[in-house]
């Protein structure tokens, strides 16, 4: 790995390098929570921040989006959408790793193009955070982004340590080079007594060995319907998690019943329509069953990136109007006092 | 975005057979012939077909690729997309995606017995197997149809079937029919071919079929309604069929058929599977490893 050293002053200079690249998105502050939005300078951006309600997966698999458009009883024509260049600056390691899992699918053959050509203009910057009472990541693993990024900012203090991630993130460390400095033994040091202090921060702790196998052998726990019972199956948890990507396809036609949109947007496996069939069939009828699917689907271990799918981001807890904790579910099934 | 997985190519329906009050065998031809020829396909997999203006709807291949001349897809009408479907008329345009899905191992079934077992409007995709294994007879062993339906009236391939079991000399298919309702056409075949018709569900015709399915030389391929596995792999198991040869096709509500769009997801945590493209043919191995297969 390539590290080198920006002094906080001098956040500026790499701002304005990455505006070069593109459009900078970051965390902002709105009311008691944060968002990702576009932002013109560094000030405006809260890279101390604990998480985002809507995570960066709404970058790449769009709320809503056109995908296709219709001519009635004619035929379909691709939306083409000129690319644009982005920079998502000050993503959490869960976020960068959740971003690898939707990679994953997404661009798992045949590959979708819409995914693909936003996943290729964007520019990832990470940075460094502590674990506020939601968060799990330590558990899940995913509190470390080995990859994924094109720049990861680590906080040091008065300055941050950046790791270098790809070709993209080298030529902004260069084009500001006049703004860093090489890192010195000192600064490594803190980056590693930094890093054992948030590794110690961790409230929270689910127990992931074995968890896909203690998930689904234990598929007619009571521990599941104590839960469900709570849960409204708002599907919130499913809005807010970086890694679902379930999405539902519908087609739109405009009032001279001549032209139309097929449409996609974000759908959530709480709905009961998630897996009815047409003839009225439903493959998970009751709460319990949708309940029972989305925990077995966030406790399985997705295969090419080794990485569970679920990066332990906290929002499903920190968001859920019924207070269920994901965490506290899981450690009910392993029998844990909660 | 020229290879873009969710832009349908066009094709026209040449001719819609009504099998009963509420199934149609369509007949579709692919607007561009580069698209028809690119079109290649094996018994099992499955296309998503498009009606302008209303939507998808996923639908497996009722013909076996062995065959020339137009896609066969037979319809049930009984939702939103389907029964927009059925409204068309031939010239008319729809959009297809696909061949979706894994198919049938026919390499892999090769030298052996196959068995086919279908319920209902699980002939559908079955029929691709059938007249893949009747093309290429040579490479199979004997082959047995044991199909379920409620009536003759709602019989899907009735006449065939008919056919099958009144004149087994004509061809070198065992066939064999359960009927479920009162049914003064299949009682009537009942009475000449007893040994070959019975009153009751598929599992009846277990029985009849039984010096047919020798586990150590049978592939058996199951597609029928949700419940009917169950029963039907309870069957197989006592008769010692084993796991890894007994492939089942399997539906879920699907909306992109590539594996993104997570409808389809089945599976306890330690394996999640994608019924459009893990699938929809998996084995009773499966099964047993994949928690809410069946």
């Amino acid at each position: 790995m390539r590290y080198v050293k920006l002094p906080k002053e001098m956040l500026g200079e790499l701002f304005e390098a990455l505006k070069m690249f593109g459009e900078v998105h970051a965390p902002v502050k709105r009311g008691k929570t944060f968002l990702f939005t576009k932002v013109s300078s560094p000030n405006e951006a809260s890279l101390n921040y604990n998480r985002t309600m809507l995570p960066p997966k709404k970058y790449f698999v769009r709320p809503l989006e056109e995908i296709l458009k219709v001519k009635v009883g004619k035929g379909y024509e691709p939306v083409v959408e000129e690319p644009k260049r982005i920079v998502l600056l000050g993503l959490h390691a869960c976020d960068i790793n959740a971003l690898r899992v939707l990679d994953s699918v997404y661009l798992d053959e045949p590959e979708d193009p819409y995914y693909q050509s936003r996943r290729a203009n964007a520019f990832i910057v990470g940075v460094s955070c502590e674990p506020d009472e939601y968060c799990f990541c330590k558990s899940m693993g995913t509190d470390y982004a080995w990859t994924g990024f094109d720049l990861f900012l680590h906080d040091i203090g008065e300055a941050y340590l950046v790791r270098v991630g790809s070709a993209r993130g080298e030529a902004v460390v260069e084009s500001i080079k006049k703004a860093m400095s090489e890192p010195t033994r000192d600064d490594f040091l803190k980056l590693r007594d930094l890093e054992l202090k948030r590794s110690k921060m961790f409230k929270k702790e689910l127990n992931a060995s074995l968890l896909p196998d203690i998930v689904d052998s234990l598929y007619e726990s009571d521990v599941w319907a104590k839960f469900s019972d709570k849960c409204l199956a708002c599907g919130s948890c499913n809005l807010v998690c970086p890694t679902c990507r379930c999405y539902d396809a519908t087609e739109k036609v405009e009032l001279n019943l001549e032209d139309g949109v097929r449409l996609r947007r974000w759908d959530s496996c709480f709905m009961r329509s998630h897996a009815l069939v047409a003839g009225g069939l439903n493959f998970r009828p009751t709460r319990l069953d949708r309940f029972r699917h989305r925990y077995n689907c966030k406790s399985s271990i997705e295969p090419k990136t080794n990485t569970f799918f679920c990066v332990g981001c906290g929002r499903c807890s920190a968001f859920c109007p019924a207070g269920i904790d994901h965490v506290a579910v899981l450690n009910s099934l392993w029998g844990l006092a909660t | 975005m020229s290879n873009n997985p969710y832009l349908p190519k066009l094709a026209r329906l040449i001719e819609a057979v009504e099998m009963t009050a509420i199934e149609k065998l369509f007949r579709f031809e692919f607007v561009n012939e580069e698209d028809a020829k690119a079109f290649s396909y094996k018994p099992g997999q499955f296309v998503v077909v498009s009606v302008p203006g209303v939507g998808e709807s996923p639908i497996s291949i009722c013909k076996s690729p062995t065959r020339p001349g137009p896609l066969e897809l037979l319809i049930r009408r009984v939702g939103r997309v389907t029964n927009a479907i059925h409204k068309l008329k031939p010239g008319d345009v729809v959009g297809i995606r696909g061949p979706l899905g894994n198919g049938f191992p026919m390499e892999r079934m090769k030298g052996y017995d196959i068995v086919l077992i279908a319920g209902g409007l699980g002939v559908a995709p079955l029929m691709s197997v059938l007249q893949y294994v009747i093309d290429r007879r040579e490479d199979y062993g004997d082959v047995v149809l044991l199909y379920g339906v409620r009536s003759y009236q709602e019989a899907l391939f009735r006449d065939m079937a008919v056919d099958l079991i009144k004149h087994p000399e004509k061809t070198s298919i065992k066939a064999f029919l359960s009927f479920e309702r009162d049914d003064p056409v299949f009682a009537k075949l009942m009475e000449e071919r007893p040994q070959n018709v019975r009153k009751g569900v598929v599992t009846v015709l277990f029985e009849c079929a039984d010096p047919y399915i020798k586990p150590g030389r049978v592939c058996v391929v199951v597609c029928g309604p949700p419940v009917m596995y169950r029963f039907v792999l309870r069957e197989l198991v006592k008769r010692n069929v084993p796991p890894e040869r007994i492939y089942l096709t399997l539906e879920r509500r699907m909306k992109c058929g590539i594996g993104k769009c997570g409808h389809c997801v089945v599976g306890g945590a330690t394996a999640i599977r994608y019924i459009c493209k893990d699938g929809p043919v998996f084995t009773y191995s499966d099964v047993l490893a994949v928690r809410g297969l069946v």
